[in-house]
């Protein structure tokens, strides 16, 4: 179980513009892993390929042993639904739901929202969120729609949880609150934790930070 | 909630305009085919040409020159056969009734008024089998004009016009006789001036002797099981007939083509005020999915197919043309609760004084399927636009 990137390239528009200019890496399960560098240098372009919602320009990618170019639009989406999980820095919680409700929404698509109710509560409960769980997204804080979004992102019990900037819109508070979360899930759960940060203090908590700069990587550092 | 509201309307102004109409069609038509006749077989009129006087007076072989070609048509048209027609009316199994008449054209005079009018002369008992003229009636009852003895029923609208009332004594003048006294035992009135203001109802040898042709009848009124069957009855026997046979709506084909054209203009009305309905959910859907495109990208991410948004756009659509078609019926419908409710002055018949409304539910559910319908199509493009969307084009538009 791991993903392996081989020659990675992405590039955009004509003439090209190539952001990703060949990453070459295997994150295997179990990892906590940073992706940091500066604007522009390509930290988040990496992270959409390598979790399936964008689409290489060149190279080989492998998820699970599977090239993921070669997967068919339904496959892909149930690889996703299933394997994966999503943390954007803008939470995108559906405004007209509570907070159960989003976090039941991918168990939606599978038809599994009911059986995964208990699991859910059990979410919200261990991000401190228990009495806020018939609220709507909008009489919640910042820190608490992000706790939500993570609770979203594992009712499925993802093998990998892909973050992309996930403190950039926190306080330094709420900021480490979530990092701790990642632990914890990373720890407990044995969650695969790719996150994209540019804060060095948050990309030095993981356990292996990945530094790009101008879409090659500079470091691949082992931190614990 | 402005989208909604046009669908709404639309659907409502369908249902009461469709019903208000509909409702009309219905008194126009009822007067036209229960007062008249679901068929009717009059004798055929005969103009002269060369041929027809060559044939009549030199046989057809001779070789006739005329300085000054012939002109005009037979008088006194009259049905040939009548028995031979009534005993065939009575056996055929479509037929209910059939009454044997005598159109006259005559002058009336009251005092120093006079009118041109129509004597229907007909058996009372024959003529009630045919038509609904009872329920027309405003003074005495129709069957008081009896079988014979000078007694009439008249129209008010002519009654007022040339200054008469109920019981007084009219003056008629076929022009062959001089004027015979009809007295007035009843008074209808239709609806429709122009069958008010001339005509007048007599029994058959009254009509036969005002005219000096005894035994003789211009037409015969026959009334169908079912009046939908009249024009194809009516084209039957008129191959196998010398009169003319005709049924109500070829007779009415004027009025008929008038209904047509208020379809027409009801319909197009309706689907203009759905276009721009429509125009409104593909804008307000536009909008939305515009609005939504995080959610969409989220949705994307989470494993959700490009169809599954697409469904989800389109059932917000469905959503709103549902409720607006149910919401607008209902609408509608209360509408037509109470436009039945409005009196019109000196309507009779079908729907007594008040204002003839159809509730026939095939309005509702046109009126419902058009807005289901134009939803449908409305939210198509916005939804499968919504579906074509790739959530990495939205998060970088977003990082942006």
């Amino acid at each position: 179980m791991s993903i392996v990137m081989k020659d990675l390239k992405k590039s955009f528009g004509t003439p090209p513009t190539h952001i990703l200019k060949g990453i070459n890496c295997e994150i295997k399960s179990g990892e906590m892993v940073s992706i940091t560098g500066r604007s522009g240098s390509g930290k988040s372009t990496l992270l959409y390929l390598i979790s399936t919602l964008d689409k290489l320009s060149d190279g080989e990618l492998l998820i699970d042993d599977r090239t993921v170019p070669s997967m068919s639009v339904e496959e892909l989406h149930r690889f996703r639904n299933e394997k994966m999980g999503f943390v954007f820095q803008f939470h995108h919680l559906l405004p007209e739901l509570t907070a159960l409700e989003n976090v039941l929404m991918p168990a939606v698509k599978t038809g599994k929202s009911k059986l995964l109710r208990e699991r859910a509560l059990q979410l919200l409960r261990e991000f401190g969120l228990e009495d806020k769980a018939g609220r709507m997204p909008g009489k919640l804080s910042g820190g608490e729609q992000q706790r939500i979004a993570i609770a979203r992102s594992l009712i499925m019990e993802p093998s990998y949880l892909f973050a992309d900037e996930p403190t950039g819109n926190l306080d330094s508070a709420n900021g480490l609150a979530v990092l701790n979360f990642f632990e914890k899930i990373n720890r407990e759960r044995g969650t695969t934790l790719i996150y994209v940060t540019h804060d060095p203090i948050f990309a030095s908590m993981a356990k292996r930070k990945i530094v790009l700069v101008d879409g090659m990587m500079s470091e691949d550092l082992k931190l614990r | 909630m402005l989208t909604l509201l046009g669908i709404l309307l639309g659907t409502a102004a369908y249902v009461a305009i469709s019903g208000l109409m509909l409702g009309f069609q219905t008194f126009i038509i009822d007067q036209l085919v229960n007062n008249d006749a679901h068929v009717r077989i009059t004798a055929r009129e005969e103009l002269l040409t060369e041929k027809s006087l060559n044939e009549s007076f030199f046989g057809g072989e001779a070789l006739v020159k005329w300085w000054k070609p012939p002109s005009g048509r037979k008088d006194n048209p009259y049905i040939l056969a009548p028995g031979t027609w009534l005993d065939r009316l009575t056996a055929e199994p479509k037929v209910t009734a059939a009454s044997p008449q005598m159109v006259v054209q005559a002058i009336v005079k009251h005092g120093k008024a006079t009118s041109a009018v129509r004597v229907i002369g007909s058996e009372p008992e024959r003529q009630l089998r045919v038509s609904n003229i009872e329920q027309y009636m405003l003074r005495g009852k129709f069957s008081d004009i009896g079988t014979s003895g000078n007694r009439i029923a008249a129209g008010k609208e002519l009654l007022d016009k040339i200054g008469a009332a109920f019981g007084e004594t009219l003056l008629i003048s076929a022009g062959k006789s001089g004027l015979v006294p009809f007295r007035i035992v009843g008074v209808f009135r239709l609806g429709v001036k122009s069958i008010d203001e001339t005509t007048i109802f007599s029994s058959l040898s009254d009509a036969q002797k005002l005219n000096e042709t005894p035994s003789r009848i211009t037409d015969i009124a026959v009334r169908l099981n079912d009046v939908t069957e009249a024009g194809s009855v009516a084209a039957t026997w008129n191959l196998m007939a010398t009169e003319k046979v005709q049924s109500w709506d070829q007779a009415n084909e004027g009025i008929m083509s008038v209904f047509q054209m208020q379809d027409i203009v009801r319909n197009s009305m309706t689907v203009s005020i759905l276009i721009v309905a429509a125009f409104g959910i593909y804008n307000i859907l536009s909008l939305a999915i515009s609005h939504k495109k995080r959610e969409i990208a989220i949705l994307r991410s989470m494993g959700f197919l490009p169809h599954d948004i697409e469904r989800l756009f389109l059932i917000q659509g469905i959503i709103l043309g549902t409720i607006g078609g149910l919401v607008g019926s209902l609408l509608g419908f209360a509408a037509c609760l109470y436009l039945s409710t409005v009196e019109v002055s000196g309507q009779r018949g079908l729907g007594g004084n008040h204002m003839l409304i159809s509730f026939d539910s095939l309005i509702y559910l046109k009126g419902f399927g058009l807005a289901f319908l134009s939803a449908c199509l409305a939210s198509y493009l916005p939804a499968r636009a919504a579906g074509k969307l790739e959530p990495i084009d939205i998060i970088r538009s977003e990082n942006e």
